[in-house]
């Protein structure tokens, strides 16, 4: 069957919006890639000298690793702490008849929703007040409001398509309403809890204003880092810690986004 | 597990006894002193159009809301503020509600895992659920993989499997196409005959609780309208309400009648005169109920003529369902043999004649 004349305009201009917003998006990409595979002293395109020595500085220096390190510590316990939060908060949203459960949804995101310029300058203050600035656990409560948001998003969409009748189904045959809950809803949503955990734990990873605000001395987070490193002149190394960023991040999301397609089916 | 339904107890037993019960949501009162009695082995329908409250009474019997007042008893045992886990009733839902990550198999066997039985048990009684069920050969299958009558049936046995008291269905062929709802209806028909087991179906389906029932309560309004079995509530409802919803009767309006004491009235209708059967007491407001296939093109003994332009034709097959426009009376429809249809076309003036033994007067509710 032929499609209609629109139908095919239509197409062609999603393609070519579609190509324009990947070409905009992965050019710079593509340029940081190249750029780290280079043995110059500083940024230079072309690359005069190709190599992988970016890379060697990069291992060599113990400043990066530490800095991983560090992001990694705060980056696990977030995503560990917004499953906590979570998925308590997805029971009482689509399975409570709580009077404020919309108020709790829109909540629950508002971290993400608000500038986060704005908000760091508020958690400055409340962080003063209660002596958490300059502290560690204080980089992971700050971490957490922004990465309990992008689990509920990713998470809630799953629970929405999970029937209530399931839960109602299992209590009739036998079960209590915790069995009901764990065998079979908790079961059923766990994959997109660890795609959201996931996207929680790279939020986390990528978290640079925050702890601009919030951070202190010997709390260099990667991001930080990089942040210091641009501010002090162009080290190309940066190259080749962007890279391995990209290319980290890149398989976590692949890996989220095949865990909530698998709890989809 | 399955002795209890042997032949000690007697057919007439009230299994499940609903004692004026209620149900409020806020102002609304969903169920208003519903008070029903289903017996050993039969299957009791509740019929009614959205808002009725049949889903809600099935709520309330399986656990899912509390009633607002009143009793539940399920073998004089009262279960009304149990958790639905410990009511011993089965369910089968609309949109079938199997588990997604569990095989035929390990669906049709949850409920035997909360009473104690062991494995091989369950792989037996799994065994025969699937047989009974022509689903040999699928248990380990996923839901996903069925079709959707196949899935309908999983959900029967998932129900069936651990010989509930009573299983409950919610319109469980509501999500199926026609020719599949008919073969499941079949499917119930059989199961219900074979196993004897205790059904309380809902459905807003009228033509399905005929299929089916041993009995049907129609509801209305939060209230059991009528209840009775599926030939005597088709022949003679009892109000006005059941006349049109469940007997697709024409209601039409009486000018002036005179009840006579020995079961019958005399009607003024339309401008015509008519003896007829009723229901109705002294005192009531009245409408004459008027079938559609008690309507017929030519006179009989008392019949009563209603005439008007043809406005509008739907062919049945065998039959047309032809609608007039009656200047004293309004829409009347017929169902007529497509072979008493000659000369019947859109416009054409035609004359009716309601069949005096078949038209009853109802009250008007």
């Amino acid at each position: 069957m032929r499609h209609a004349p629109g139908d095919r305009f239509t197409g062609a201009l999603g393609a070519g919006v579609a190509a324009t917003t990947a070409f905009v998006l992965l050019v710079p990409a593509a340029l940081v890639v190249v750029l780290s595979f280079s043995n110059d002293r500083f940024f230079d395109f072309p690359p005069h000298a190709w190599g992988v020595g970016q890379y060697r500085r990069l291992f060599e220096d113990p400043r990066w690793g530490s800095a991983l390190w560090l992001s990694v510590k705060i980056a696990g316990p977030v995503a560990l702490l917004a499953a906590l939060v979570v998925v308590p908060t997805l029971f009482a949203i689509h399975r409570s008849r709580l009077p404020l459960r919309n108020a709790l949804q829109v909540g629950g995101i508002a971290g993400i929703i608000l500038p986060i310029s704005a908000y760091a300058v508020a958690m400055y203050g409340v962080y003063a007040q209660i002596g958490l600035l300059g502290t560690y656990w204080g980089l992971v409560l700050a971490n957490l409001t922004l990465a309990v948001p992008v689990m509920l998003l990713v998470t809630s969409a799953a629970m929405s398509r999970i029937p209530p009748e399931l839960e109602l189904a299992a209590m009739v045959a036998g079960a209590s309403r915790a069995q009901a809950w764990f065998a079979i809803t908790l079961r059923l949503l766990s994959p997109a809890i660890l795609a959201g955990a996931v996207l929680a734990f790279v939020t986390s990873l990528d978290e640079a204003v925050l702890v601009n605000f919030l951070g202190g001395p010997g709390l260099e987070t990667l991001p930080k880092a990089i942040l210091d490193s641009v501010r002090y002149g162009l080290e190309p190394v940066i190259a080749a810690i962007a890279t391995l960023l990209m290319v980290g991040t890149s398989l976590a999301m692949a890996l989220a986004a095949r865990l909530a397609r698998g709890g989809a089916s | 597990m399955s002795t209890a339904r042997g032949g000690s107890a007697s057919s007439a037993e009230a299994v499940l006894d609903i004692q004026a019960l209620s149900k409020v949501y806020g102002e609304t009162s969903a169920l208003a002193q519903v008070s029903l009695q289903v017996r050993q082995g039969e299957l009791l329908t509740l019929l009614g159009p959205s808002g009725s409250g049949k889903t809600t009474l099935l709520k309330v019997i399986a656990g899912f809301e509390a009633p607002t007042a009143g009793t539940v008893l399920l073998r004089g045992r009262d279960i009304s503020r149990l958790s639905p886990a410990r009511r011993g009733v089965g369910m089968v839902f609309q949109h079938y509600a199997l588990f997604p990550h569990m095989t035929v198999a390990q669906n049709v066997g949850y409920g035997l895992k909360f009473r104690g039985v062991g494995r091989a048990g369950r792989e037996r009684r799994v065994g025969e659920m699937l047989a009974l069920l022509r689903l040999d050969g699928l248990g380990g299958r996923y839901p996903r993989q069925l079709s959707g009558g196949q899935q309908q049936r999983v959900a029967l046995g998932r129900a069936l499997a651990y010989d509930p008291e009573v299983i409950l269905m919610d319109e469980p062929l509501g999500a199926l196409d026609r020719a599949l709802r008919l073969e499941m209806e079949e499917q119930i028909r059989a199961i219900h005959r074979e196993l004897g087991a205790t059904i309380v179906y809902v459905t807003h389906d009228q033509q399905e609780a005929l299929a089916l029932s041993d009995r049907i309560a129609i509801m209305r309004a939060g209230k059991v309208a009528s209840i009775g079995e599926p030939a005597q509530l088709y022949a003679r409802p009892a109000d006005s309400f059941v006349a049109g919803f469940f007997a697709n009767a024409n209601l039409l309006a009486v000018a002036e009648h005179e009840l006579l004491g020995d079961g019958s009235a005399r009607v003024c209708c339309g401008g015509g005169e008519l003896r007829c059967a009723t229901n109705a007491t002294a005192g009531d407001r009245v409408v004459l109920a008027v079938r559609r296939r008690s309507l017929r093109r030519s006179a009989s003994a008392g019949s009563l003529r209603i005439a008007g332009p043809v406005v509008e034709m739907l062919l049945f097959g065998d039959e047309q369902e032809i609608s007039i426009d009656s200047p004293a009376l309004g829409r009347v429809v017929a169902t007529i043999d497509q072979r008493d249809c000659a000369g019947v076309a859109l416009g054409v003036e035609l004359e009716l004649f309601a069949v005096a033994q078949e038209a009853l007067l109802v009250p008007l509710v």
